[in-house]
């Protein structure tokens, strides 16, 4: 609009102020439309919070709040700088979690609680004339209306409850579950405390003060490498993400740092302006692969075998025939490569057995304590064997020897690496190794090498306590063997040629993976090369895409040796960067205490997820994969071919894994009958378990009283998301309708288990009552019996950290909860408050007993130097040593609440720690006593600090943990010193009087203090690296040698084949029947492809995957993208509706065709809602499913070994993970697209009313 | 002076609760002799009402949550249909909080300030022109949520129908049309749903054949034979 005719041209008013010697002048005109700009921008707060969400980001971010409501939310931008030279962390954020403010509103969300109607309606009738617990029990005790009730599990027809009713069913099931059956039979699942840990506390403390079962979710998510803890002894360490910068020579391999890992991607960006080269190896044409000076494509799956050659080529360049000064030094020092193995005879054979111990020889070399776990090796200097500092039996029975010193008995000693040399080996003998590459099957290149191995090697006559004369080898020699490497000394199997075709060589990579030698040989180099260059600044980022497979071992030791080969581990801008899942809970050893309520009592129970889902949802009843199908032609003697259940079966027995539940009779019975007979709970229970009187409950899943009963879920969606064997889980855990197509081993006239009871019926529905808290409707909350409202990431106080970066972040309830939504603290206190009214009704204070698997960094991890089943006479019940542990811990059940409330007593008694050290923490406990406040309520927590809020939990946390209060870092550092006899305390004395509170990160992010839990340094100097102490620092890595175990002696672990790293093809799972595939029968146009689940960008795994904004920037629905070969093969063009499907299952979704992807393999981004625009498989005639509904767990008997060093049972540290990339699916276009859209049938209900 | 009826439509969309079901005949008298509402909606209030007051409680409820707690596209919350989960969400809310203050009500519920029986009942206190301008302002809405529940054959529709006829405005055609349009997160709406899943296809120029015209220009001028060297020293 034009203002001519508004203002004037030629006068100007006489009546205007003038001022400034009419330089200015007051004008009178109205500007108040000039508010409408001033108030767009206005806002009354802004608080800092970031989001909680399965991601490494861990970003600051500002939220700006207006009248009570969240309107946007900025990037923060203060973190604290980093050290001259490196750039700094900003920006962090990423569009996702730019998106939340609009997300929080969002009509997904759950605003009241939520009750399945027909529960409801059962329960509202049982409880006008019962009490709480009697109430649930008449539900529980007619299986009719049990039935009727599971049954419309995932039908809608939910109603509004009020918190006061909700949580007092919660707490009558509870009650009466740990009455009937016994408090373990209530399991908790939430994953990542890292990403809210006050929030996953709050539930898995009410379950420990309970005596429930808390379940891991590492190895079940399947982002727990298990040759992390066979390696260094970790779960999982690795550098921060700016430490990328320190890189010279950087291979991302399987990881898509760019669209996973956005807020740390800068990083890589930068480091190449820097000149640092990048090899990237992806199969697909990921957003990675164009940051790549060189792109590698190998066949999904065959990442071992590129590995393999690559450390061949080192080997041979850099190792044998010229030693890179560097890498042998540090071989020699960091590795178990010099220690001696035995040679065992099988079959007119030999093959590498154990490594010898001091035990073995006469005398034990002098070694009193622990000698069986005492490995030896030839000191050059003295000719002598030696049993030198470090291995794991120093660090328990004694002092100042446990480090990585090269010394043995007090004396400097050099260890011999190889026999090589004539006179340091009495002669040449073959050994025999196991070869997998002929056991591929379907699209994987099958090689015809035979399936053992026999190559020469130095070897020398020992004479050994017992008289006898043992053939030894070292781990050096064998290594190389084993990697098919011609060192002159004839035989076959070994090559000098990198063109020959015999395994290992690039040549045969280039067969196995489609990848040219040339590529293999350069890469190889120029990882090396730069790694001797700059003393191990090599480094590799890997991740889930090759940590997913059956056989995630090999693919990530075969690339953690090429790192250890070139001394990159502990270096600066090198080593192993593992990023899945965000597993880094910096202030671990504050958390604890308050998680497992270790203030109250002690031992809490943990149960591995994997193998407990894997029995529990029955997918072990349709295992298709036998032992004898992966086991080494080479195993020693023994009862090897039997189903995978029976392995884990006696793993648990045997104490190598937990179990849950745990007794087949109600632990809290089984105490009183203790009493009665007036025994010791552990002796009583060894007696009765041997007599065969009571019975482990792992031995028989489906027997109704070891089903578990009540499940919380909270912080996860592990039916959505995260449930591999998703239709298992609806037809036997929840017992509702099911897309399960394949049959089960009864039913196909399989080999039937050993050791597991089967049932000809199997059971449907052993839940009594799921519980899912979020604040959205999620897969899992469109499941559950309940659905709790939770507060999202604003509207809750809580602590957040990340492996990425050093900082600790908090999240802050910028605003209430919005709607009925309460923060998860606040949900398991009103629980808690609610069980402690209603439990006296069945439960006072009361005995459990608690079984306790033999634990990683305690002396248990000693426990069985040889593999001995007592069930089978080959030793006796020992608990603790042959057997799991039984202790009586008390449960007051009246007092649960005042107990979850307050910081318990034990901590002054028994101190706090983690990771093998244990410190007093008098102190902490009275520094909370003046922050938190004073209990002064009569009663058991009388006196104690209080624990009423979330930021009452939070400043629990920070101070108890050395990683956020320097004193106690020192007092740590203090007694780490007592086993190593090495200085540490230097690492935290600056730091001393540095204690980091809520408020002070709220504030602005902090960095954290140096701490032995964890194997990096916080320093000016260094960025964050692990490994980093172990070597600067000599701290021994928490393995049997003490050193990096390249060589895996473990029975188990020979059996199968994998005592060194070796190429093995993907299993066959054989899902891919006659019966199944009709379009095959028919001869429809279909494609059976590889399926595996990536990570994607529109999504942090299930969250933001239903926000309408993540949903149009991608297709709107769930897609899977394939080829255009075989999408021509299948007869599809883009955009196609497509049905995937196998025995497990079927999903619908649509497909993308894109040049990108590799021919042979389906992708489905991880965790797409089943809630958004999917239609109903025409193969099922129900909707269809997730990326879950094709895939079913497999266990791997190598991931059950315990009470051995390294291979020892730690929550979501080591155990049996859930694979699923071995998995394969038949595609084709679906003729029908049904959206189901008649609503669900009333008869659920109505049977409810039938039933009452 | 309390506009009844506003507030009686206001208590229809709340969540149904036995206090509800007893007070429905009343609701159904107010409704039922309001002359601002037309005959056949009027009939159909009351046998929405009625129906209300014997159906089983727990079917309510159920049906409740399933049409307005988990359909997105029948949400009670109006800003879900304006500003979706966009930014301009939050500020909305803010102004609307603001208004009510301004009415001189301070909001007492847990239920977010755009929830439709929120407004309603702040309306109820407000001069009738005024509640018309307001409703108005919503009326595409209105009629949207009208036509989607009749889609459904659920009798809530009724209650948007009257709502409609108090705003006194014909709603805006195309912006009905718009909403309608909208991808829908339910399986009943099986052409609004696929229509989602339509993707534009990308066209270069007036000519989608031609390519994108600088790349043409720039290539014509690569392609022009380069100019033949005069040789000037001879």
């Amino acid at each position: 609009m034009s203002h001519l005719l508004d203002k004037l041209n030629f006068f100007q008013s006489k009546e205007l102020e003038q001022f400034s010697d009419g330089w200015g002048q007051t004008t009178r005109e109205d500007r108040s439309w000039e508010d409408t700009y001033r108030n767009r921008w206005r806002h009354d707060k802004i608080v800092r919070s970031t989001h909680g969400v399965n991601c490494t980001g861990s970003c600051s971010w500002k939220i700006y709040v207006k009248s009570g409501i969240v309107t946007w939310e900025t990037q923060q931008t203060d973190y604290p700088r980093t050290r001259a030279g490196l750039p700094n962390h900003e920006p962090r954020g990423c569009a996702r979690g730019a998106s939340y403010s609009w997300y929080l509103y969002s009509a997904n969300r759950v605003k009241n609680p939520l009750i399945r109607g027909a529960l409801m309606r059962a329960w509202r009738k049982m409880r006008e004339t019962m009490t709480p617990v009697a109430a649930w029990a008449a539900i529980q005790g007619d299986p009719a209306l049990r039935n009727s009730i599971n049954k419309t599990r995932g039908k809608g027809g939910f109603v509004r409850a009020t918190w006061d009713e909700a949580t007092e069913i919660i707490a009558a099931a509870n009650a009466y579950t740990a009455k009937t059956y016994g408090p373990d039979r209530v399991f908790g699942f939430s994953p990542i405390p890292a990403m809210s840990m006050v929030s996953y506390a709050a539930g898995s403390r009410y379950l420990s003060l309970l005596g429930g079962t808390c379940m891991s979710f590492y190895d079940w998510y399947c982002d727990l490498p298990p040759a992390s803890p066979q390696t260094w002894g970790e779960q999982t360490d690795v550098p921060e993400s700016a430490d990328w910068y320190n890189a010279g020579f950087l291979m991302l391999w399987g990881s898509n740092v760019p669209q996973t890992r956005t807020p740390d991607a800068h990083f890589y960006t930068e480091v190449r302006y820097r000149g640092t080269k990048s090899a990237v190896v992806s199969p697909d044409y990921s957003e990675a692969a164009k940051f790549g000076d060189i792109w590698l494509n190998p066949q999904a799956g065959t990442d071992a075998a590129l590995a393999m050659a690559m450390g061949h080529v080192i080997l041979r360049e850099f190792h044998l025939d010229r030693q890179a000064e560097y890498f042998e030094d540090y071989a020699r020092k960091y590795t178990d490569m010099p220690m001696l193995v035995r040679l065992d005879e099988k079959d007119g054979h030999l093959v590498p057995g154990r490594m010898l111990r001091a035990d073995d020889f006469d005398g034990k070399l002098g070694e009193a304590n622990n000698p069986d776990w005492k490995t030896v090796a030839y000191d050059e200097a003295s000719g002598q064997i030696v049993a030198p500092n470090g291995s794991i039996g120093f660090r328990w029975g004694e002092e100042g020897k446990w480090n990585l010193e090269e010394k043995a008995k007090g004396a400097e000693s050099k260890l011999r690496l190889s026999q090589i040399m004539d006179g340091d080996h009495d002669e040449v003998v073959g050994v025999n190794f196991p070869y997998f590459g002929g056991a591929a099957t379907g699209d994987f290149v099958k090689c015809d090498h035979p399936e053992v191995l026999t190559r020469n090697i130095p070897a020398r006559r020992v004479k050994l306590a017992d008289g006898s004369e043992a053939l030894v080898a070292t781990v050096f020699d064998l290594f190389c063997a084993n990697y098919g490497l011609d060192r002159g000394l004839g035989g076959d199997w070994v090559s000098k040629d990198f063109n020959d075709d015999s395994p290992y060589t690039p040549a045969w990579a280039e067969k196995i993976t489609g990848v040219e030698r040339e590529k293999i040989i350069a890469v190889a180099r120029e990882f090396a090369g730069n790694a001797e260059k700059t003393h191990g600044k090599s480094m590799v980022i890997l991740g889930a895409g090759l940590n997913h497979w059956y056989h995630m071992d090999m693919n990530y030791r075969g690339i953690i040796n090429m790192l250890v080969m070139c001394g990159c581990i502990g270096q600066e801008g090198g080593g192993w960067s593992h990023y899945v899942g965000q597993e880094k809970l910096r202030p671990q050893t504050g958390w604890q205490p308050l998680a497992f309520a270790l203030d109250w009592n002690r031992p809490p129970r943990h149960m591995n997820s994997t193998s407990c889902w894997y029995a529990h949802t029955d997918q072990w009843r349709y295992e298709t994969l036998r032992a004898g199908e992966i086991l080494s032609p080479t195993a020693p003697e023994g009862d090897w071919d039997i189903s995978l259940i029976d392995y884990n079966i006696r793993a648990e027995r045997m104490g190598w894994l937990p179990s849950a539940p745990q007794l087949k009779t109600n632990p809290l019975e089984v105490s009183k009958a203790a009493k009665k007979a007036g025994k010791e709970i552990k002796d009583y229970v060894a007696e009765q378990l041997k007599s065969g009187d009571l019975e482990m409950s792992c031995q028989d899943p489906d027997a109704p009283e070891n089903w578990p009963r009540n499940l919380f879920v909270w912080r996860s969606n592990l039916l959505g998301s995260s449930g591999k064997g998703h239709e298992y889980f609806l037809k036997h855990l929840l017992g509702t309708d099911h897309g399960v197509m394949g049959k089960d081993l009864g039913e196909e006239g399989g080999v039937m288990p050993k050791e597991a009871v089967w049932h000809d019926e199997a059971p449907k529905g052993k839940l009594d009552l799921l519980v899912c808290i979020d604040f959205r409707m999620s897969t899992t909350a469109v499941y559950s019996d309940i659905v709790l409202p939770t507060a999202s990431w604003y509207e809750k106080d809580d602590l957040n950290t990340s492996d990425m970066h050093p900082f600790i972040h908090p999240l802050q309830a910028a605003v209430d909860p919005a709607y009925e939504s309460k923060s998860d603290w606040e949900i398991f206190k009103s629980i808690a408050r609610k069980f402690s009214e209603v439990a006296p009704e069945v439960l006072g204070v009361e005995t459990d007993i608690v079984q306790l698997p033999l634990l990683h960094d305690t002396a248990a991890e000693l426990a069985q130097a040889h593999v001995k089943d007592w069930k089978k006479g080959e030793c006796d019940l020992i608990p603790g040593k042959t057997a799991p542990n039984y202790i009586a811990v008390e449960r007051d059940y009246p007092n649960l609440y005042k107990k979850f409330t307050s910081v318990g007593p034990l901590l002054e008694k028994l101190g706090n720690g983690g990771k093998g050290i244990n410190w007093d923490t008098k102190t902490e406990v009275k520094h909370l006593r003046d922050l938190n406040g004073i209990v002064q309520d009569e009663g058991v927590s009388k006196g104690q600090p209080k624990l009423e809020t979330a930021i009452d939990a939070a400043e629990m946390i920070l101070m108890l943990a050395p990683e956020t209060n320097g004193e106690v870092a020192v007092k740590a550092w203090e007694e780490l010193e007592k086993p190593t006899g090495q200085h540490h305390t230097h690492l935290a004395e600056g730091a001393h009087h540095t204690k980091i509170r809520f408020r002070d990160i709220a504030a602005q992010p902090r960095k954290i203090i140096s701490s032995p839990t964890w194997s990096g340094i916080e320093s000016e100097d260094v960025c964050y690296n692990a490994g980093y102490t172990n070597v600067h620092e000599l701290i021994p890595w928490r393995t049997l040698t003490g050193r990096q175990q390249l060589y895996q002696d473990h029975e188990w672990m020979r059996a199968f084949g994998e005592g060194f790293v070796s190429y093995r093809p993907p299993v066959d799972l054989k899902t891919i029947t006659a019966a199944v595939n009709n379009d095959a029968a028919e001869g429809s146009p279909h494609v059976v492809l590889n399926f595996i689940t990536p990570h994607q960008k529109w999504g942090i795994h299930s969250t933001y995957t239903d926000n309408l904004l993540m949903l149009t920037l991608n297709r709107g629905g769930p897609v899977v993208w394939m080829s255009e070969v075989d999408a021509k093969k299948a007869g599809l063009v883009d955009n196609d509706w497509v049905e995937a499907y196998n025995t497990n299952g079927a999903l619908t979704a649509r497909v993308v065709v894109s040049q990108r992807i590799k021919q042979g393999t389906l992708f489905m981004y991880h965790a797409q809602e089943k809630i958004v625009n999917t239609p109903g498989s025409e193969k099922t005639g129900n909707r269809g499913g997730i990326h879950n509904s094709v895939t079913r767990a497999t266990l791997k008997p190598t991931h059950m070994i315990g009470g051995y060093a390294q291979l020892s049972y730690g929550f979501n540290y080591y155990g049996t993970v859930g694979s699923n990339r071995d998995e394969f699916v038949i595609v084709r276009k679906m003729k029908k697209i049904d959206w189901l859209d008649k609503p669900a049938s009333r008869s659920a209900t109505q049977n409810v009313e039938a039933a009452e | 002076m309390l506009d009844r009826s506003l507030k009686a439509l206001s208590l229809i969309l709340s969540y149904p609760s036995r206090e509800l079901q007893e007070a429905m005949p009343e609701i159904g008298t107010i409704l039922g002799s309001d002359p601002r509402i037309a005959t056949d909606t009027r009939a159909a209030l009351r046998s929405l009402t009625d129906g209300f007051a014997d159906a089983d409680l727990y079917d309510l409820q159920e049906s409740y949550v399933m049409l307005f707690d988990r359909s997105r596209t029948l949400s009670l919350n109006l800003f879900e249909h304006v500003h979706g989960e966009s930014r301009d969400r939050g500020g909305a809310m803010v102004s609307l909080i603001e208004t009510y203050r301004a009415g001189g009500f301070e909001p007492a519920t847990t239920e977010l300030p755009d929830h439709l029986p929120v407004l309603l009942e702040f309306l109820s206190t407000r001069p009738f022109a005024e509640v018309q301008e307001t409703l108005a302002d919503a009326a595409h809405i209105i009629d949207a949520l009208a036509a989607r529940l009749v889609r459904r054959d659920s009798g809530y529709a009724a209650a948007f129908a009257a709502l409609l006829q108090l705003s006194g405005d014909k709603a805006d055609a195309e912006a009905v049309a718009d909403m309608l349009a909208q991808p829908d997160d339910d399986p009943t709406d099986l052409a609004a749903l696929d229509a989602v899943w339509e993707e534009t296809e990308v066209t270069f120029g007036p000519d989608p054949n031609a390519g994108c015209p600088q790349v043409r220009d720039m290539l014509a001028a690569m392609d022009k034979p380069t100019p033949q060297q005069l040789n000037r020293s001879a």
